[in-house]
């Protein structure tokens, strides 16, 4: 009886044996061709030279593919002790595979019957982060053994231990444990204190939700937890435990809220992407010149927040809590560098590009563009008189459009300056109505704008989708007098040898002649110092300068958009939904509001100590002073004067008692601001 | 009932005793574990590189192979803009889509080196010396949009220092129609009753007045300079060309470093006009019989 029992189990476990010997044959069989060929040598992960990329000032801004990998002896024992702890704590005793750990989460896997439980060894998850994916499927795992099982026939457990430490996911974008303890603590990984190693050997677990940066208190929990296992694995004593508790963590700031660089780092590197492949940029080794100025790119940045803070103070808080956002761009006239771009508030909540997006409305600021093809086409000039009033146009046979003004108020006889001036929304349509849409696109193509334009009426009133990098563009046309130089971000690629692979040359071509682009040029002149723009003087803003204030309708959108001689630069404000910006009192938020203020103060502070710079008056220029309601030449009983830029051909007259002469009028007075023709806008103090 | 035998019993035991044995080495000493690596070690070589840590591979030599291309290219522009011969050869491999780029001394070597006034009259001397006086100039960069093409004279900044516009037009119709022709004046085109001697054109020549001579002859220095001897001089009437007048050529054969060559320049159509009314040239139609193109001039011709 006891031998025909001894008998059975002995057959049992035998058929046992042969039945598991089997199945693995014909696993391995079937999987042998899907299994990964190991490397001669675990540090050829860490081979990848970094991509660096430098701002103007030469300084490095980003580096790409960066690793800092490190031999053991330079990581923190109490680093690889609270790892070997927490990840596997049979590490120096097994061969890749841990059979009490296999066998408990085995146990509950079945219990479960899902894979919540790994009992993955270090030599595993290794394996896995070299080479498989992260899903969870019982023959990813089982390739993941195999791999293991080589490896600890291939490599030494201190090989392994040193490869695992330098790229295993310790969130915040670090890989590798110096990596790590330099993002979190500013500190090499070999002087980590037992509480930061504690914290680090956590964090691969749940790198992002464990994370110090997004959640504190869970991380040091986390933190206890690898205290505990290092205390019952005897690497430590209870009270070392208590002790490294009681000691400050000294954790550092998040870099990424307050790198105010990203957006012009991610549009250079989805640029370069796209012209050479993701490879060439990540994987190349390079060295990317870009054109970005962190100074103004701060001031920019410190300017979208301060003033925000402000807007946000003002608004009416929205159904689902959206907050406004805003987006800069600043180029150098001279050569096109785009010195500051800007999309949005805050990198680290959204990464959506507004600076470089062309899906809103540029509004008035659209003007400049209507009235320089209006003086081309129709030859006519700032002091070419017009009616503002309430007009009808024919859109086509039965189809009538009216355009109001801003706030429905109309001047009736003005010159077209101070039409410029004063936004008036019925001159710009009469314009584009006279000289047709297409006209009007064909200029702003010349400006280098790109975006689609539908060649409708309504571009008068700049209905159409435009970045504020093609208006930042735009405008810097007419701060060069003509010239467009293509706006770039890439001064030079170097090879990690120092060889040239590409370099930016200047085509500035001349799209306008100088003498047609000065009169808009100081009509524009005219809107800052007495206009919609005045506010940026309000502000305190000397430097001469020429811009134009562009608001949508229902205040969905607020630019402000200028240039001094050296820079141009866009600013645009609005909501993502593309709801309207109605404060507490029910007003809207106008470009002179909500955008200028961005613009001045990034301004003021980009220019400080700088010598303020008037623009060249071209040759066959002439400035004359002529009464605004009348366009004649002002005389002393002229009520309302206003010095205008014209070409020397233009025809000017005297009021109706005199002859008519081509009246040159070397001195003229300085210019009044007149408070009345500001938008009435509150500007907040920044 | 039949008791077993001590070998029966001794089989079992046997059985048990492998089974512990293999239990407890793997228990102690991990053989299977060891057996596996060490077989999937020994096979290693025979499997695909699969993975992210070979994909990453990939992807350095994907961006390698991306550089060295760059880099290629741009050795070969470079090269090709080493081996320009000429000032004309410069705006010839210009394009819309390829622009030229040259060292300064590469620049200034074709400058001073073509025999006429065609550099000259891209920028004149002068202000080449204005703008190489600031010590900044490195490179000269040619492009062309549309019909235009522009000179950037560029520091190492690739700043432009100064940009001279030309229309490629005009570049062609005029200045550009110079050339040297590997060859005799025969073979370049120009008739055999339209070729004198040196020395019978310098009479003609001797009848103009110093500008004339000037803008029609190229600077001797060029010749001598070279140690190029001029041999014969043949004028040709452009009959095919488009436009009207026929612009007139003027051929002048020396004997070059290897070659006989001629160059070949076009005749300013002022001057033209004032050549030939001094030489008739005859219309080149082979049905006609051929008149001396030096009409009554008879000079050494026999």
């Amino acid at each position: 009886m006891k031998r025909r029992l001894f008998e059975k189990i002995a057959f049992s476990i035998f058929t046992a044996v042969m039945a598991v010997s089997l199945l693995s044959l014909v696993l391995y069989l079937d999987l042998k061709d899907e299994l990964p060929q190991l490397p001669d040598s675990l540090e050829k992960i860490n081979l990848s030279l970094p991509t660096e990329i430098y701002s103007s000032e030469g300084n490095v801004i980003k580096v790409l593919g960066q690793r800092h990998p490190v031999p053991l002896d330079e990581i923190s024992p109490r680093f690889t002790q609270a790892m070997i702890a927490t990840e596997d704590s049979r590490f120096y005793s097994h061969n890749g595979v841990d059979h009490i750990a296999l066998a408990r989460a085995m146990v509950r896997n079945l219990q479960s019957m899902r894979i919540s439980q790994g009992g993955s060894t270090i030599t595993q998850q290794l394996s896995k982060n070299l080479f498989f994916s992260f899903e969870r499927k019982w023959i990813r795992k089982l390739k993941e053994l195999l791999i293991a099982l080589q490896m600890e026939a291939t490599f030494t457990k201190d090989e392994i231990l040193e490869a695992y430490c330098n790229q295993v996911y310790f969130g915040s974008g670090a890989y590798g444990v110096e990596d790590a303890s330099l993002v979190y603590f500013g500190k090499r990984a070999k002087d980590l204190t037992l509480l930061q190693a504690a914290l680090l050997a956590g964090l691969p677990n749940s790198p992002n939700s464990a994370n110090p940066f997004n959640n504190f208190e869970r991380a040091m929990n986390r933190t206890r937890t690898v205290l505990k296992r290092m205390v019952r694995s005897n690497f430590i004593s209870p009270i070392q435990m208590e002790e490294a508790l009681e000691t400050d963590l000294e954790l550092v700031l998040r870099r990424l809220q307050s790198n105010p660089n990203q957006y012009f780092l991610q549009f250079v590197i989805d640029k370069l992407e796209k012209e050479y492949g993701k490879e060439f940029v990540h994987f190349g080794g390079l060295k990317i010149f870009t054109t970005l100025d962190t100074r103004l790119q701060q001031y920019a940045q410190q300017a979208v927040t301060t003033h925000m803070k402000v807007l946000d103070r003002r608004m009416r808080p929205g159904e689902d809590g959206e907050r406004l956002q805003a987006a800069v761009v600043a180029l150098e006239n001279k050569t096109g560098a785009i010195r500051v771009l800007l999309g949005g508030r805050d990198f680290a909540q959204s990464q959506f590009n507004r600076a470089v997006s062309n899906n809103r409305m540029a509004g008035s600021s659209f003007k400049p563009i209507v009235y320089l093809s209006a003086m081309e086409t129709l030859g006519i000039s700032p002091a070419t008189l017009m009616r503002d009033e309430p007009v009808v146009l024919e859109i086509s046979p039965g189809k009538t459009w009216e355009p109001k003004n801003f706030n429905e108020t109309y001047y009736g006889d003005l010159v077209l300056k101070r039409a410029l001036m004063k936004s008036l929304n019925v001159i710009s349509a009469k314009l584009v109505y006279d000289i047709t849409p297409e006209r009007v696109i064909k200029t702003a193509r010349q400006m280098g704008i790109t975006s689609d334009l539908g060649p409708h009426l309504s571009l008068a009133l700049g209905a159409t989708g435009v970045s504020p990098l093609e208006m930042a563009g735009a405008y810097s046309v007419i701060a060069n007098l003509g010239i467009l130089n293509e706006p770039y971000v890439v001064e030079r690629i170097e090879d990690f040898r120092g060889n040239t692979l590409y370099e930016h040359f200047y085509f500035g071509v001349q799209r306008f002649s100088q003498k047609s682009i000065y009169p808009l040029l100081d009509m524009m002149r005219g809107v800052v110092e007495e206009g919609t723009g005045s506010g940026i003087r309000r502000m305190g803003f000397r430097h001469p300068a020429g811009g134009k204030t562009g608001t949508t309708n229902d205040y969905k959108d607020a630019w402000f958009d200028g240039f001094t001689k050296d820079i141009s630069a866009s600013v645009w404000v609005g909501y993502d939904s593309n709801v309207s910006m109605i404060d507490r009192q029910g007003r809207g938020l106008t470009g002179g509001s909500a955008a200028a203020p961005i613009w001045a103060y990034f301004m003021k502070k980009g220019l400080q100590g700088k010598s303020q710079v008037n623009f060249p008056v071209p040759e066959g220029i002439r400035f004359a002073e002529i009464d605004e309601e009348t366009g004649f030449i002002a005389n002393l009983s002229t009520r309302k004067k206003i010095r205008v830029a014209i070409k020397n051909e233009v025809v000017l007259t005297l009021p109706p008692s005199t002859d008519s002469v081509q009246g040159f009028f070397p001195s003229i007075d300085p210019i009044i601001p007149n408070p009345q023709n500001i938008e009435e806008d509150v500007l907040p103090e920044l | 009932m039949n008791k077993p035998g001590i070998l029966g019993n001794l089989n079992g035991i046997v059985f048990f005793v492998a089974l512990l044995a293999i239990f407890s080495l793997e228990i102690f000493g991990k053989v299977v574990e060891r057996g596996v690596g060490n077989y999937l070690k020994w096979e290693n070589h025979t499997r695909p590189q699969l993975g992210r840590i070979w994909e990453r591979d990939r992807e350095k030599i994907v961006a390698q192979k991306k550089i060295e291309s760059i880099l290629t290219r741009l050795n070969t522009q470079e090269q090709s803009s080493e081996s320009i011969q000429s000032f004309k050869e410069l705006f010839e491999k210009l394009h819309p889509s390829v622009p030229q780029m040259v060292s300064r001394k590469k620049f200034l070597q074709l400058y001073f080196e073509f025999p006429e006034h065609l550099a000259q009259k891209v920028v004149s001397p002068y202000e080449l010396l204005e703008i190489d006086s600031n010590r900044d100039w490195q490179r000269v960069l040619l492009t062309q949009f549309g019909e235009w093409i522009t000179i950037s004279f560029i520091n190492n900044q690739n700043f432009p220092i100064r940009e001279v516009f030309l229309s490629s037009e005009g570049m062609g119709e005029n200045s550009l129609s110079q050339d040297i022709f590997q060859g005799t004046l025969e073979e370049a085109g120009f008739g055999a009753t339209s070729i004198l001697p040196f020395a019978d054109f310098m009479r003609v020549m001797k009848t103009l007045g110093y500008d004339a001579q000037k803008n029609l002859f190229p600077d001797p220095q060029w010749f001598f300079k070279k140690n190029y001897h001029v041999s014969r001089v043949g004028i040709k009437e452009e009959v095919d060309s488009d436009v009207y007048p026929p612009p007139v050529k003027l051929g002048v054969e020396y004997q070059g470093d290897f070659y006989t060559e001629v160059l070949i320049l076009p005749v300013p159509a002022l001057i033209s006009d004032n050549l030939l009314s001094q030489i008739e040239i005859p219309v080149q139609d082979d049905s006609l019989e051929a008149v001396s193109p030096f009409g009554d001039y008879q000079g050494d011709l026999n």
